[in-house]
């Protein structure tokens, strides 16, 4: 099992080519990713806490998650429930939300940033989700509290 | 065309070689709805078998290897009315050189490869 060093390629799909005919205007193509982020509480919880901080490492965003989901304050999150946010972050959510170019991912640093469709994800969730998950992103954007 | 990357592609020979012999190194029970998900659960199993802590299962995240909600979508997924339209059966995939099943009813079972016995 050698350890290859992937050259990470970088599929660029420029769709420059598209015939200028029936296609929908490009901001309502764009949609997906909003749909696709916003498609899982955790990945909802999670896009709220961006607009809270653009900035978080993975593991406050696990307590925190695990703290809204368990109903107890963050220092009170035992280490089992961390553990099982921070998984299904880690094999899951943040590589979804990183395909959707929602949020990068630094594997080194555990330090996850927004990217490049990380506004209109979190303009649509500022739009839909008061009235919907208004206690999630009460929470969510509540300051961690240690 | 001798060295080819593994990006996920399922050598026919690499898979279903009569010479590979699969033996069960662990399981861990799925509860649709509970608190923990299907990709944990998943993970858990791999990392028990692999005899490690599931956060070491590093650089390899489940998400490139097999679409988790797919299979959640297929078995486990509760459909608003009370109604069971499930499929049944099981789903397998590989990932690193384990053959991991996901069962209809909730088992994650992960093999290992054993040499063959020959007589």
């Amino acid at each position: 099992m050698a350890d290859e060093s992937d050259p990470d390629e970088d599929v660029s799909s420029d769709a420059s080519a598209s015939p200028e005919a029936q296609l929908p205007p490009p901001e309502v193509l764009e949609l997906d990713p909003v749909y696709e982020a916003l498609g899982h509480p955790r990945r909802r919880y999670l896009c709220y806490t961006l607009l809270e901080d653009a900035e978080w490492s993975l593991t406050d965003l696990a307590t925190k998650i695990a703290a809204w989901e368990h109903d107890v304050p963050e220092h009170a999150v035992t280490r089992d429930q961390r553990q099982e946010v921070y998984i299904s972050l880690y094999h899951a959510h943040i590589p979804k939300l990183a395909d959707e170019g929602v949020i990068t991912f630094d594997e080194a640093t555990e330090r996850i940033e927004t990217a490049e469709h990380a506004e209109q994800v979190l303009t649509a969730l500022e739009g839909m989700g008061a009235s919907l998950d208004v206690n999630q992103e009460v929470h969510a954007r509540s300051d961690m509290n240690e | 065309m001798s060295k080819r990357s593994d990006d996920g592609s399922v050598g026919g020979d690499d898979f279903s070689s009569a010479d590979t012999h699969w033996s069960q190194a662990a399981q861990r029970y799925y509860e649709p709805g509970g608190t923990g998900e299907l990709t944990t659960a998943i993970v858990y199993a791999i990392a028990d078998a692999q005899e490690v802590s599931p956060n070491e299962l590093r650089g390899r995240p489940l998400y490139e290897s097999v679409d988790v909600p797919a299979i959640e979508d297929a078995f486990f997924r509760p459909d608003g009315r009370g109604d069971s339209h499930h499929g049944v059966g099981s789903v397998e995939f590989r990932y690193t050189e384990y053959l991991v099943k996901v069962r209809s009813d909730g088992w994650v079972q992960v093999y290992e490869p054993t040499e063959p016995d020959r007589p």
